[in-house]
């Protein structure tokens, strides 16, 4: 379990976050949907000590990130994570060099669903396949949690049908993902859990499919009457 | 492992690169020549005290290094130049003598020889110390160590008068059983009035507290068409002296369109005679100070010396009785018309003499005299050590002797 | 220490490529240098012997020999060791700065790695004392080499043969990077590891705090120098030198250590809590 407990973080004076509060489950999809600049990317950042934090705790598995966290813990930005003059077979290989929770046979199991050549160098690929690679390099480690950063803006129609596709596999399965997305729309069905995020607060968090079985509505349901209220 | 070979590749090259230099460096390291000093006549154990310091340079050779040298009885030294002994430091011998002598005592002693007296009992400090802060705020900061138990007593007194001076030099330090001297050059600019002393003053060890003090001469450095100048002949520091000598130089400035040209017109010695602050002018009938060197070395007497062609002039003045002794020569070998001035040193009543030159055309002297009579007792010259012969692009400069 | 030696391969093979042609254009220069001087000296040479009607003998008589620190002292060998002496320095600061600029953002990759974060400060300090190394041990391969090449071209009556050793010991700039004993190379180099490591200190301020990090790393380096020579101030104006010069040395070389640690342990502390990606 990923707790993230009271987070506070301010840009200069600005207060981005403000007593940010949920937790994220191993072998659930939680989502966390806001309005782009409402602090998504921060919250995943501040998990992986990538940016402090002014207030507050996060714990994964009821400790706080420690250099041994990373082989339990991934995290998958909306960014290419490796240097664009590699290889894709450079860039697995540098992952094997450095992390003991990479799984090769998973590696080159995603290479063919996602049907990537290992001797491309990232640089020349498609933005479709550059945000491929990237998951491919987060998703080939034998991990518990993963997150991932807008894994579907700006890409095209069939590469997040292919990336739409990793969430319902067993690639997925049993492991614990954070996902950040601004339109739920291609994964609503997909999410397990979903935290509605603004003005750097937790407006709402709620289980998917408590609200469709009780209550009959969808997650987009749920977000019109937070937002519209 | 293929992966790492870029890496492994620089680091080799590195360690085989580096590491060859260092070891080409070792080997072909002292290439400098060596000398030692070459008997003549005389007796070999007259040279054992000395060290003559001097500075080599091979002229073939674009290696401007530093090549500081000493040459004693037991050979050549080459004073190291490394990075490492510049931050030990290398002090002059005799403050590195007491350095080793007198650990504790010498921390923060400034490494001039003139500030320091030693006996048998004492060593003795003495030096200004001005305020950073306050202008014309002058202290004499003495420190004296009994020998016998190792104590250091240290104090510090105002300069008296010390409102008047631009600023002070302390130029001789004497004991006299309980009472310290300190002879200062002072700088004095008062109410327009700007000139110059050389001043003494009286200390007692034991209450700590200044007895007296006076000025031993006075003068005014600039003067229409002439310039004065007065300097304290300097002595050993293990000497106790009875009197100081001060040589009194004055210059005619003549003036022309282009240049300005100094000329001695008139040299005057005059004797002080610290306890009983006696001066009297010495006046030698039939020598002329021009182009005389004049050492004082021995406390009775001061020795004169010219040089006349291969010759050195040497006079001794027995201040004692104020009587001249015999003068004599010297001779000196002097190869195809040239004799560099010599350097000398007056030590327990020998007179030591060296060339202050050497190369391949021209020898340099080593020479040990009875200091009063002239009697040579060792006469040798510095040679060039057998291995490195062949080298006839050199010259050797001695610039300063040391007698233990 | 796997995971350091790991990362240092890795940056050094990223900057490696790079490097090589820093060498290589390094030793193009010096060549055309060698080149250029030789021919330089012997056309003067032929056109004092020619006015001068000089025999070659008359010649080396009146007139200097070339030798290679003739050669060494234009600006085609000076100029050539100042662009790598800058290229290093200015890589100095790449070195953190390519993570962050432009596309990649490999700094998420490397803060992520399984390993504590200071092997990165590590590996990326230790690239910067392989490569001025590197240039220093390819510079030392290259002198002979440019001798020869200089021998060629000048007919040996007029050269003045001097070795290796002695051309790095007449040039100032050659016996400050490589001096004469080993632990000299071991002071200067142990020197320029702490001032690199107060450059990354700052650098890492300023990562960490954008604009206020800028005057924290300018401040953090102002005092570290302050307490380098801190010992040196207080001996001369407080304790009027009551250190010999040989206990100041070793006052300096803990002053150092210290300073080190004081950086590593700073660097630590921005990396751990305070680093943005």
């Amino acid at each position: 379990m990923i707790e993230v407990k009271s987070v506070e973080k301010k840009y200069g004076r600005k207060k981005i976050l403000k007593d940010v509060s949920f937790t994220a489950n191993k072998g659930e999809i939680t989502c966390l949907i806001g309005i782009n600049g409402v602090g998504k990317t921060t919250i995943l950042n501040a998990i992986m000590a990538l940016t402090p934090i002014n207030k507050g705790q996060i714990l994964i598995d009821g400790e706080p990130l420690t250099k041994n966290s990373f082989e339990k813990i991934t995290f998958i930005p909306d960014t290419i994570t490796m240097l664009p003059h590699m290889k894709i077979a450079e860039a697995m290989e540098f992952m094997n060099d450095f992390y003991t929770c990479w799984n090769q046979e998973r590696a080159n199991e995603l290479l063919g669903f996602f049907r990537l050549d290992p001797k491309d160098r990232i640089a020349s690929l498609s933005k479709g396949n550059t945000a491929k690679v990237n998951l491919l390099l987060g998703l080939a480690l034998d991990v518990d949690y993963v997150l991932m950063d807008e894994p579907f803006s700006g890409i095209d129609m069939f590469s997040r049908e292919d990336i739409a596709n990793v969430f319902t596999s067993h690639l997925i399965e049993n492991r614990g993902v954070i996902i950040t997305t601004h339109e739920v729309g291609d994964i609503e069905h997909l999410i397990d859990k979903v935290v509605l995020l603004d003005d750097g607060k937790v407006t709402k968090e709620f289980s998917a499919e408590e609200a469709r079985e009780n209550e009959g509505k969808s997650v987009i349901d749920v977000m019109r009457e937070v937002y519209q209220r | 492992m293929k992966k790492y070979w870029k890496f492994t590749a620089i680091i080799i090259v590195i360690v085989l690169s580096i590491g060859t230099f260092y070891v080409n460096a070792s080997t072909s390291a002292e290439q400098s020549p060596t000398f030692h000093i070459n008997a003549l006549s005389g007796d070999e154990k007259e040279i054992t005290p000395l060290i003559m310091k001097g500075y080599y340079i091979d002229i073939s050779s674009m290696n401007i290094g530093n090549s500081n040298l000493a040459i004693s009885a037991k050979g050549t030294t080459y004073q190291s130049n490394s990075f490492l002994d510049q931050f030990v430091g290398n002090p002059p011998t005799v403050i590195k003598r007491l350095q080793e002598k007198n650990r504790t005592f010498m921390r923060g002693k400034n490494y001039s020889e003139d500030l320091f007296f030693e006996n048998k009992q004492l060593l003795a400090y003495a030096d200004v110390e001005s305020s950073p802060v306050k202008s014309r705020n002058y202290k004499f900061d003495i420190s004296v160590l009994t020998k016998e138990d190792d104590t250091i007593n240290s104090f510090k007194l105002d300069v008296p008068e010390g409102k008047e001076m631009d600023y002070l030099l302390v130029e001789d330090v004497q004991i006299n059983e309980d009472k310290l001297y300190l002879i200062t050059h002072n700088f004095i600019s008062n109410s327009g009035k700007q000139y110059e002393e050389k001043h003494i003053y009286t200390i007692d060890l034991s209450t700590k507290k200044m007895i007296d003090h006076e000025a031993i001469i006075q003068f005014s450095r600039r003067q229409k068409h002439t310039t004065i100048d007065v300097q304290l002949v300097r002595t050993s520091l293990t000497k106790t002296s009875e009197h100081l000598i001060l040589l009194k130089t004055e210059n005619k400035v003549s003036e022309n369109m282009e240049s300005t040209s100094d000329e001695v017109v008139i040299q005057e010695i005059s004797s002080y005679n610290i306890q009983t602050k006696e001066k009297e002018t010495i006046n030698i009938p039939g020598l002329h100070l021009g182009g005389n060197r004049l050492s004082f070395f021995d406390d009775s007497t001061i020795y004169f010396m010219m040089l006349d062609g291969q010759n050195l002039l040497v006079t001794p003045y027995l201040l004692g009785d104020d009587t001249v002794g015999q003068p004599y020569n010297i001779q000196l070998s002097g190869e195809k018309g040239t004799v560099s001035e010599p350097i000398t040193i007056v030590k327990d009543g020998k007179l030591y003499i060296a060339s202050s030159q050497m190369n391949a055309d021209i020898n340099a002297d080593v020479i040990v005299a009875d200091a009063y009579t002239g009697k040579t007792l060792f006469k040798g010259q510095v040679a060039v050590d057998g291995s490195s012969k062949d080298n006839e692009n050199f010259d050797l400069s001695l610039f300063d002797l040391f007698v233990k | 220490m796997k995971n350091y030696m790991k990362l240092v391969n890795f940056e050094f093979n990223r900057i490696a490529k790079l490097f090589a042609v820093l060498l290589g254009v390094t030793f193009v220069i010096q060549i055309v240098g060698v080149i250029v001087q030789s021919r330089y000296y012997l056309n003067m040479a032929n056109e004092i012997m020619y006015e001068g009607m000089l025999s070659k003998s008359q010649f080396l008589e009146n007139y200097d020999k070339i030798s290679f620190s003739q050669i060494m002292n234009s600006m085609w060998f000076l100029g050539s060791i100042w662009f790598c002496v800058a290229a290093v320095v200015f890589y100095i600061f790449i070195i953190w700065y390519r993570d962050w600029i432009g596309k990649n953002t490999f700094i998420y990759r490397l803060l992520m790695l399984p390993t504590t974060r200071l092997n990165i400060l590590f590996a990326k300090i230790t690239t910067i004392l392989i490569m001025t190394l590197g240039v220093v041990a390819i510079q030392l391969i290259m002198l002979p080499i440019e001798t020869l090449l200089m021998k060629a071209i000048v007919p040996k009556e007029f050269i003045r043969d001097i070795s290796v050793n002695e051309i790095v010991t007449i040039m100032p700039e050659f016996s400050f990077i490589i001096p004469n004993s080993p632990i000299e190379l071991v002071l200067i180099y142990g020197a320029g590891v702490l001032a690199v490591s107060i450059l990354f200190t700052a650098i890492l301020m300023e990562r960490s705090f954008k604009w206020k990090g800028i005057l924290g790393g300018l401040i953090y380096s102002a005092v570290a120098v302050g307490l380098m020579i801190s010992p040196l101030l207080i001996n001369e104006f407080f304790l009027n030198g009551f250190f010999y010069k040989i206990e100041m040395f070793v006052l300096e070389i803990i002053m150092g250590f210290l300073v080190l640690a004081g950086s590593i342990w700073t660097c630590r502390f921005l990396l751990m809590k305070k680093i943005t990606v």
